[in-house]
């Protein structure tokens, strides 16, 4: 019976993890241990900036595939990427017609992984557009639109058109001719309009025709006028899917 | 007063544990893996296919066809068929407020969190997405006048006339603005009474000379109006309504929401058909053409 009076031998991984998860400085960052237990779990995600955008814990059903396809989820990653390769774009870029086509050019040929830069950033765009799209076509054939969320669904429309807008704007910046006829095609339609048509084009353009204004515009709103406010509306969505009761589900 | 909203939310059931997973680890590992599997199909794209870089831009060549962005190009297809407002403000804004209203006009709180949540839904949403697509499809070839050109070569081809063109008593038939070209408008003019009305129906006076500078307020061209305003618009507001009175004929239509299915899943129909017109069919001068009959120039 003497061997109940010894505590049991750690075992080497033990050890390890003892190491890792049990010292100050981790226990400084993460307040909880290492997410092995239900409560740890829970603290895990309760106690994290970024996880705590989610409950705790979630119905059986919303963590299946087919019921929300993870798509308002992965346009908020497209979102996440699109920053961060913006973010590195941003140091090769300047917004100038002297040097906007040249400088991706250079960027391209000169830069390592440029290209494969560029690419990323291009597709992961599309991509946003089709997932946003794809998110709203979701929420709406599940009927997740009704009461409650009424709100939410406007959100999610105003952020379908930002979504559009920062595509739009970062379309001008390579100021090759793919990007200035349609830039000058899609604003001519902002022209077209009723009321304050003429304005809203003036306004946008910088002028009467696409120029060295229009591309400091919309350099200027691709980088951070519409992705602040694409920001806000992102933080009020994701606090009114919280809010207004989580995924919705049959009642 | 409890508002509608708080009281949806009180009347949900209380939460049963044991229906509830955690979201550490279940649902963190489905958007981590959602997230490596995107991440790697998009490096793998972005290490396969090169975003275009076309020439410097130059104001003085333009490319035909100037396209907008794709997401766009459903717009600039309906520019072809309207009134340049209609097409590129009035009704992309009056579609956004009708998407965006829907939750405030459908407020039955059945049905929700379930895909295709009404006995109908099936069938309404492929019946809304299939014939708006379809009729979309046709609209478009009538106004691009490929039945004319069909007819012709049909008629042709057969040996039937070997110089059959399309007869002019139809020209009003050719395309949109056929019933603007097509139809001797100058002769339409009537007598009532004694006043002779519309001997210009290019030019309905409608104001008074002097109150405004609006040439389209002063004199109303009228067959114009009727091909890009009248027509289009009647169209777009008329096949909805179409729509839902053909399926609650047949019963499928019982409650708010399966107007709203229809009429979104016919508005899907209609927004990728012709954005996929738009961005494939469309050659020099926006003319009606096979994707791999399309060239673009400089000029």
């Amino acid at each position: 019976m003497a061997n109940l009076e010894r505590a049991p031998r750690k075992s080497f991984n033990d050890l390890i993890y003892d190491l890792i998860f049990k010292n100050y400085v981790w226990q400084s960052i993460f307040r909880t241990g290492y997410p092995n237990t239900p409560r740890n779990q829970m603290l895990a995600v309760a106690t994290n900036v970024f996880l705590h955008l989610h409950p705790t814990r979630i119905h059986r059903t919303h963590v299946k595939i087919t019921h929300t396809y993870c798509l308002g989820g992965l346009s908020f990653f497209m979102f996440l990427g699109l920053t961060v390769t913006g973010v590195l774009l941003m140091f090769y870029y300047v917004p100038s017609i002297e040097r906007a086509y040249q400088d991706i050019q250079e960027l391209e040929a000169n830069v390592r992984f440029g290209q494969l830069l560029r690419n990323m950033h291009r597709w992961m765009a599309h991509a946003m557009i089709i997932l946003v799209l794809l998110h709203m076509m979701r929420v709406f054939y599940t009927g997740a639109y009704k009461p409650p969320r009424e709100f939410n669904w406007v959100v999610g429309v105003v952020l379908f058109i930002l979504t559009l807008l920062l595509s739009f704007t970062g379309y001008l910046l390579p100021w090759d001719q793919l990007a200035f006829w349609a830039i000058t095609v899609g604003t001519t339609m902002v022209g077209s309009a009723p009321v304050l048509g003429d304005e809203s084009k003036f306004l946008l353009l910088g002028g009467f025709s696409v120029g060295p204004n229009a591309l400091i515009r919309f350099y200027t709103l691709h980088v951070i006028g519409l992705p602040l406010v694409i920001s806000i509306f992102m933080a009020v969505h994701f606090w009114r899917v919280r809010r207004d009761g989580g995924l919705a589900r049959p009642l | 007063m409890v508002s509608r909203a708080a009281a949806a939310i009180r009347t949900r059931p209380r939460r049963e544990r044991e229906q509830e997973v955690l979201v550490w680890p279940d649902l963190v590992f489905i958007e981590f893996i959602s997230a490596l599997i995107f991440s790697i199909a998009l490096m793998v794209l972005s290490a396969m296919v090169n975003a275009p870089l076309l020439n410097r831009a130059d104001p003085d060549t333009t490319p035909n066809p100037s396209k907008a962005p794709w997401y766009f190009l459903n717009l600039q297809e309906l520019l072809l068929h309207m009134e340049p407002a209609w097409a590129g403000v009035i009704v992309p804004t009056i579609a956004l407020v009708l998407l965006a209203a829907i939750p405030y006009w459908d407020r039955d709180t059945e049905g929700q969190g379930v895909w295709f949540g009404t006995k109908f839904a099936g069938r309404l949403t492929v019946f809304g997405f299939t014939a708006a697509t379809l009729i979309t499809s046709l609209l478009i070839i009538w106004d691009g006048s490929l039945h004319v050109v069909w007819t012709e070569n049909i008629i042709r081809g057969l040996g039937l006339n070997s110089d059959f063109s399309w007869p002019g008593g139809l020209d009003w038939f050719r395309n949109l603005r056929g019933f603007d070209t097509g139809i001797p408008w100058e002769s339409l003019g009537f007598t009532i009474g004694g006043f002779t009305m519309f001997e210009d129906w290019r030019a309905i006076p409608l104001g008074i000379p002097g109150t405004t500078t609006d040439p389209w307020l002063l004199n109303l061209n009228f067959p114009s109006f009727l091909s890009q305003q009248i027509i289009p618009v009647a169209t777009m507001v008329g096949l909805p309504i179409a729509f839902v009175l053909f399926c609650k004929m047949l019963g499928w239509i019982q409650t708010r929401r399966d107007i709203a299915l229809l009429i979104f899943s016919a508005f899907i129909g209609v927004y990728l058909t012709t954005t996929i017109v738009g961005t494939a069919f469309r050659g020099q001068g926006q003319d009606l053409k096979p994707p791999w009959d399309i060239v673009v120039l400089e000029e």
